[in-house]
């Protein structure tokens, strides 16, 4: 058994998993990955493109994805389930299952030979059955591990005992018909568990006709078919007819906010999946009409708005609010929808191609995973998890992340899976540790001086690459090339008695550049700088040629002309090599405090993340008193005591040890980077002070929008709901009855001026018309909305509203609720309040004993002089930019800042929450290590040449290069540049070069080959 | 109104003022047709400063070649409407302050071309100049000639757009304002009306001709790197000969270093030996950049050179696909 | 006789348009062998002079090729990228270099047959030019 107590089992490799797992093992500790598919990723790599900014979703996983499999410290165990939790928090230990994959992932060389030659067809799970895959066969193209596994229920020979084909044709003879299930036991500290959900199945939506009717598609279907590498090739056309649709209706909600069949929830992500998918559909072709049928919008996410208001105004997606009743199949396969629209009128509409856009549902199987390991399911089968402890399972040291305990779009997930993250270490004991150590190890060769002997090995993979290109005549040719020393042919280069032979050979001749021609560098680079660097070679002094994924693979009917090309690319490999140098990756050295700037509830969350792992922490408050907002909030949907918790909070951060409080305080000044930051305080009394510390968390929340909209200001009746819910706390209601209260949402949300949603709203109406419902029984409400977001579990207050006999008036932004003063010289006059009724068509005027505004949340001003302090960006409405919008939605792309809570968005108590502690934990992933080392691909100046005009300063995304105004010249912190080369390009002087990408080598690349001014035919 | 008596007189109370420690202008070159730069330090000296038809140097060049001298001493500067570009990029590209220089626009009517007057006298020496307005006249040994003033005018200034200075602290006399210049774009449209192999002809041929004296790039304001390019060896940036594929990598690759940021004040023009159409291609630039980038070089101060900048939602029709 | 096969310079980002190379390869989508990739981190990296020199050492044709706007794996890098590009294309056009011989293109990782496509494309127009002789040094 292995006995790790400071090791974590994270249950599922999506992309939650995968966040964890690397947050983890960036902290120093040991994970096993344990996935039931044969590959990590998840989800994301079904998806086309991403919302909000139609990113392509595969780009940006799959760096997740290969990091995660090169970790050290990572084991990914696919193809297996976690059978037993047994032990106590701290000392668990796992049963994992690992089921046979009847091919030896260490044999197999993933050449597909054997996929090729299986003749059993099987759907496609990851094309969502829409195209064909073999019995033994990869996940998808891109899976991670790569090697192939055999799909027992469909195998010939495991099933009937006939066939042993991929037996046959495996050149390394990976077929491995024997292997057997192992049971092994995995001791960890703590458990993360993030199986995510399952698409709802709409077989049973008898009305929408799916399965009925071809050409009636889920939006994962749909998904696929827009993928450049789905079953279409992206091209989307109709099952029925193969012909591009014309017109596309997407129908929202599908198995969401249906009490009928038990899921009175929102699945949250699916409007703006929707709205993704009729962007690009009408990106594939300009002429497609698509309409999106729905209840509400709930684009309540940052930037989704815009996102909303984009695919409305300038891609001209038709949004009609209405309930499809059903949908006829006409012949030709087109089919007709019937549906009503708010007042009662029915309309058909002729469409190509339907989507439903269906909603998450937890996992098949959740039932079971939680009587294995006794953790509660909430009323939908969701994992159960309470508003302030967002990431914790009932079972203390079982976490949990992704949708498992509720939808989630991506960045909600990997902010959950950071913050889950924040509690497993509580339970582990966890040192600095030092990342620099074991790369020094081997005693590196001094290269420096000599002249260059390039070594070549020139790979067949089996016949990958050999049945096409002529290898021996490229190893034969490279020989006489300039600085060759050494040439050969070898028939997997990636083989291990393979890579034992280049480190002879290195020895052997003497050799002091390595070229490697075979798949490609994406995946083999690091292996083969491993093994040059076992031989004393600096890993740098290693170049690949792509003459498989790029030669053979792409040019299978043309051996010649791929021969030809071969020869080129490792004659440009060869040439680039000549020119390498030995990089050196620098220590930085990191300060093990942390500065957390806000003291609301994000702020202390996550100084107590950071703290309960160790660290010293200062936080920072303006302010006298700690909590922020939260202080105003008395109530919760679900019941739990707000104000309790608060006190908790406070409580524990004022008695806590790692924890300097910094009341009254002002930040003047920031300097420094990632690991050595010093941060100038000014406190009550004006004295001053200097703080040292490795990172900084950004919290510095939000505030209520300040409106003089209806009458607000001017009328005692007219309150916001942040004062209300303090009235209705301490019951202190207005002299009179209080039978009219009229609520106003969205006041300065989703108009000019702040295109954004502010999230919390609409549930926070909710659940104040609750709470006035339980101590003024007989008060009317009538709630003034745009759209009603109340995403995720909230969805069933907000149906207990309109069934309680709440009356809804939906308006729009040219149609605002209109208010006046009964008596208009009184200012404690009831406010006469006109309402449109789209359902009934008519105004309705109601005389208010008060109206309650929901006002936006707005980002504090001084958010924009730290933005300017520390260098990081703020978006177009103020709110920090975090370096990307999914996956590293609390990091900035300058390292070692982290931003959460409202200062990134608005959200709500349990979101605060989750993102507090993924900031905290992100956080750790710095403090945990004594130094980490600079990249070694980075810029660097030449002073001399510098005239500092400042341009690559003004280039640079990481805020890496900084003009010295003494000297005039640039000057690039090693810590901060990621290596993009963008200022190196804008460099006129010649002053700037990119190490490992330097204008030499890429020169002599480009000059590598003899090209004869009018050469011949080949 | 005399703006050499107007200059005098601001740059006199300026040193009075102790405003500026140094100014910039222009005084008369030792040569007919020349005007050579002045160092202004004390109120004696301003008397010798005149502004003229002969004073095309973009004085703002000594900001970026003599940086040393410049830091921490307040400057003042005589400028054109193409050097008060000029100053302004040497501002957004960090080789001065703008608190630590006094502009001093001065209203020009262009500059003359000293290669198009002696092409007017065939080569005989000019011995005086007088400037009549809309004509000028030639004197020399023997000769006696009535110009029309545009026959020997700076091509750039003929096609200029902002004769004065857009961005200034003292401005003597009358600003011109803005002139709409069409013909400074109708060469570009013209030539691109050609088809590809004609303009590579024409292209050629200019640029066959270069020697690679390199006299552009030494008068141009906006080239001061401390080692060119070209001059660079380690690595090679092109090829050392005339060979016209070198020489017109090295125009292109200059082009490109000054997009955003050439003033089109024709210095490079007018220095050149072999009369090459050097303009032509960075006016080509310069529209692309106002075009895609809605971007004018030195006009702004409170913004970006171009190429330091981007935007997300750019143009990009040239993309394939 | 086969007909004629342009070599033509491909400058790659690291992060999508190689990886979409890759895709290409491994769907083993065909398409003809006239590109030689060489692999950078990121558009930006891209000097107008690396397209230049390729020219003149007798490169058919280049194109480069990076990640969609709002792609980028260093955030910004293809637009500081695209600026340049945006100027350097119709300079080029306007020497008078035939348009097809430089081309620019967003591909991302997981678009193996845009890559397939651009390549062919590219291919296409190039072999309709012939052989390059612009630009060309001849030694």
């Amino acid at each position: 058994m292995k006995n790790k107590k400071n090791s974590v089992l994270v249950l599922g490799a999506g992309i939650a998993g995968i966040q964890a797992s690397l947050d983890l093992a960036e902290m120093g500790v040991e994970v096993h990955l344990i996935e039931g598919t044969p590959t990590i990723g998840g989800r994301m790599p079904q998806l086309d493109k991403t919302f909000p900014t139609n990113d392509c979703s595969m780009c940006i996983l799959s760096p997740k994805m290969s990091e995660c499999a090169r970790h050290s410290l990572i084991t990914i165990h696919i193809m297996s389930n976690l059978e037993e939790v047994s032990g106590t928090p701290g000392d668990f230990v796992c049963r994992v299952i690992e089921r046979a994959k009847y091919v030896d992932p260490v044999k197999c060389v993933s050449c597909g030979l054997c996929e090729a030659k299986c003749p059993v067809k099987i759907d496609d799970e990851f094309d969502m059955g829409l195209r064909k895959t073999k019995a033994i066969s990869r996940y998808f193209l891109q899976s991670i591990p790569s090697e192939y596994t055999i799909n027992p229920n469909y195998c010939l020979f495991l099933t009937k005992g006939v066939c042993k084909l991929c037996e046959k044709v495996c050149p390394t003879g990976a077929i491995n018909y024997q292997d057997k299930d192992r049971e092994i036991d995995i001791n960890v500290g703590a458990v993360i568990l993030a199986t995510g959900i399952d698409p709802f199945d709409p077989i049973g939506f008898g009305q929408f006709g799916y399965h009925r009717y071809s050409n009636v598609v889920t939006s994962l279907e749909f998904e696929r078919m827009l993928s450049a590498s789905g079953p279409f090739g992206g091209h989307v056309v109709r099952a029925s007819d193969e012909k591009p649709p014309k017109k596309i209706a997407f129908i929202q909600c599908v198995g969401s906010r249906d009490e009928s069949i038990d899921k009175n929830y929102c699945s949250s992500a699916c409007c703006m999946f929707a709205i993704k998918q009729s962007i690009i559909a009408k990106e594939h072709s300009k002429e497609l009409d698509a309409s999106i049928f729905y209840m509400d919008i709930r684009a309540f996410g940052k930037d989704f708005d815009k996102y909303y208001d984009k695919a409305e105004n300038h891609y001209g997606v038709n949004f009609i609010r209405s309930k499809v009743a059903d949908i006829v199949e006409l012949p030709g396969g087109s089919l007709e929808l019937r549906y009503t629209f708010e007042n009662g009128d029915i309309q058909l509409e002729v469409f190509d191609l339907v989507v439903l856009s269906i909603g998450l549902q937890p996992r098949k199987g959740s039932r079971k995973l939680s009587e294995d390991l006794d953790i509660r399911l909430n009323k939908y089968g969701f994992c159960h998890s309470d508003t302030f402890h967002p990431l914790e399972t009932t079972r203390p040291g079982i976490f949990v992340c992704g949708a498992m305990n509720g939808p989630k779009d991506i960045p909600e997930s990997v902010v959950s899976a950071s913050g889950a993250v924040a509690g497993a270490v509580k339970l582990l004991k966890l040192e600095r540790h030092d990342v620099s150590k074991g790369e020094e190890e081997v005693i590196e060769k001094d290269v420096i001086g000599e002249r260059p002997r390039v070594g070549v090995f020139v790979c067949h993979c089996g016949i990958n690459i050999a049945g096409v290109v002529d290898v021996k005549n490229v190893a034969e040719m490279a020989k006489g090339l300039k600085n060759v020393e050494h040439s050969e042919d070898v028939m997997y280069a990636c083989s291990t008695d393979c890579l034992e032979m280049i480190k002879e050979r290195i020895e052997e001749h003497d050799l002091n550049r390595v070229v490697v021609a075979a798949c490609t560098p994406r995946t083999h680079e690091p292996l083969f700088r491993d093994t040059i660097s076992g031989a004393g070679l600096n890993p740098y002094l290693f170049e690949m040629a792509n003459i498989r994924d790029q030669c053979s693979w792409a040019h299978m009917n043309e051996p010649e002309k791929a021969t030809a090309k071969s020869r080129d690319l490792v004659e440009m490999a060869v040439g680039k090599a000549r020119n390498l140098t030995p990089l050196k990756r620098l220590p930085i050295s990191i300060d093990p405090e942390a500065l957390v700037i806000g003291g609301g509830l994000a702020g202390m969350t996550s100084a107590l993340a950071i703290a309960d792992a160790g660290h010293d922490v200062y936080l920072v408050e303006k302010e006298s008193v700690l909590g922020g907002n939260m202080r105003d909030i008395f109530f919760n949907l679900d019941g739990s005591d707000p104000q309790q918790f608060l006190a908790e909070t406070i409580e524990r951060i004022e008695n806590h040890p790692g924890i300097r409080v910094l009341m009254d305080s002002n930040i003047g000044e920031i300097a420094g980077f990632v690991g050595n930051f010093r941060t100038m305080l000014t406190n009550g009394s004006g004295e001053q002070e200097e703080l040292t510390h490795g990172v900084v968390v950004v919290a510095t929340g939000g505030s209520e929008h300040k409106t003089s909209e209806y009458l607000y200001g001017r009328s005692s009746r007219v309150i916001t709901q942040k004062e209300f819910e303090r009235m209705l706390h301490e019951e202190k209601f207005p002299p009179g009855k209080l039978r009219e209260v009229v609520f106003v949402q969205c006041v300065g949300s989703r108009e000019e001026g702040r295109m954004y949603c502010s999230r919390v709203c609409c549930s926070k109406s909710v659940k104040n018309a609750r709470q006035l419902q339980s101590k003024k029984a007989k008060a009317n409400i009538y709630f003034a909305y745009r759209d009603i977001r109340t995403y995720g579990f909230s969805e069933q207050y907000y149906s207990d509203l309109r069934n309680s006999g709440a009356l809804f008036f939906r308006y729009t932004p040219g149609n605002k609720p209109e208010v006046e003063m009964v008596h208009p010289d009184d200012p404690d006059s009831r406010i006469r309040v006109t309402l449109f009724d789209p359902v009934l068509e008519k105004d309705v005027v109601v005389d208010a004993d008060l109206l309650v505004l929901a006002p936006a949340i707005d980002p504090p001003e001084e958010n924009l002089k730290l933005a300017k302090m520390l260098k990081i960006p703020l978006n177009s409405d103020g709110l920090f930019l975090e370096a990307h919008v999914k996956l590293r939605p609390v990091d900035f792309a300058t390292d070692g800042i982290f931003v959460c809570g409202l200062a990134h968005s608005p959200k709500d108590m349990s979101e605060s929450i989750a993102q507090a502690k993924a900031a905290g934990s992100r956080a750790l992933t710095f403090l945990k290590k004594n130094s980490i080392l600079a990249e070694g691909t980075i810029a660097q100046v030449r002073k001399d040449r510098c005239s500092g005009c400042g341009y690559c300063e003004d280039v640079c995304a990481y805020a890496a290069i900084e003009i010295d105004m003494e000297e005039g010249i640039a000057v690039i912190n090693d810590a901060l540049c990621k290596g993009c080369g963008a200022c190196v390009a804008s460099c006129r002087c010649g002053a700037l070069d990119l190490r490992g990408f330097t204008n030499e080598q890429l020169f002599s690349v480009f000059d590598s080959l003899e090209i004869e001014a009018v050469e011949g035919i080949l | 109104m005399n703006t050499t008596n107007e200059l005098r007189k601001s740059i006199k109370a300026l040193i009075a003022e102790k405003k500026v420690d140094l100014f910039l202008a222009w005084e008369k070159g030792s040569l007919p047709l020349t005007a050579t730069p002045l160092f202004v330090s004390t109120e004696d000296q301003a008397d010798r400063a005149v502004f003229d038809v002969t004073c095309g140097n973009n004085l703002s060049i000594y900001f970026t070649k003599d940086r040393k001298q410049f830091a921490n001493r307040k400057v003042g500067i005589a400028v054109k409407g193409c050097d008060a570009r000029s100053v302004v990029l040497n501002i957004l590209e960090k080789q001065i302050q703008r608190e630590n220089v006094v502009i001093v626009g001065v209203p020009c009517d262009g500059v003359l071309d000293r290669k198009k007057v002696l092409a007017k006298t065939d080569g005989r020496e000019v011995l005086e100049l007088i400037d009549n307005g809309e004509t000028v006249t030639v004197k020399g040994n023997g000769f006696d000639l009535l110009l029309n003033r545009n026959e020997i005018l700076s091509s750039s200034c003929l096609a200029c757009t902002y004769p004065d200075a857009q961005e200034y602290d003292v401005f003597i006399g009358d600003a011109r304002g803005e002139v709409p210049n069409e013909s400074r774009l109708k060469e570009i449209h013209d030539f691109q009306a050609l088809s590809a192999s004609e303009r590579w002809d024409k292209t050629r041929n200019e640029y066959e001709r270069c020697i690679r004296c390199y006299a552009c790039r030494n008068v141009c304001p906006s080239c001061y790197c401390n080692v060119c390019f070209v001059d660079q060896n380690d690595p090679k940036w092109i090829g050392s000969t005339c060979d016209y594929t070198d020489t017109l990598i090295f125009h292109v690759i200059r082009n490109l270093h000054v997009a955003g940021r050439c003033v089109e004040c024709g210095a490079c023009q007018r220095a050149c030996p072999m009369d090459i159409d050097l303009l032509m291609l960075n006016r080509k630039v310069a529209m692309e950049v106002k075009d895609r980038f809605g971007d004018i070089a030195g006009l702004d101060i409170n913004g970006k050179p171009a190429m330091s900048d981007f935007r997300e939602d750019e143009k990009q029709k040239f993309i394939m696909g | 006789m086969s007909e004629w096969q342009p070599r033509i310079l491909a400058i790659l980002c690291n992060w999508c348009s190689y990886a979409g190379a890759d895709l290409a390869g491994v769907s083993r989508m065909q398409y003809p062998p006239s590109i030689r990739v060489v692999r950078i981190p990121c558009s930006g990296r891209v000097d107008p002079l690396f397209i230049m020199k390729s020219l003149q050492s007798g490169f058919d044709g280049v194109l480069v090729s990076g990640c969609h706007p709002g792609d980028c794996h260093y955030i910004s890098g293809n637009y500081v990228a695209r600026r340049k590009f945006a100027v350097l294309k119709p300079l080029l056009e306007f020497i008078g270099l035939e348009p097809n011989r430089v081309q620019f293109s967003w591909i991302s990782a997981g678009e193996g047959d845009r890559f397939a496509k651009v390549v062919t494309k590219i291919t296409e127009d190039i072999r309709e030019l012939g052989p390059a002789t612009r630009l060309v040094k001849k030694t």
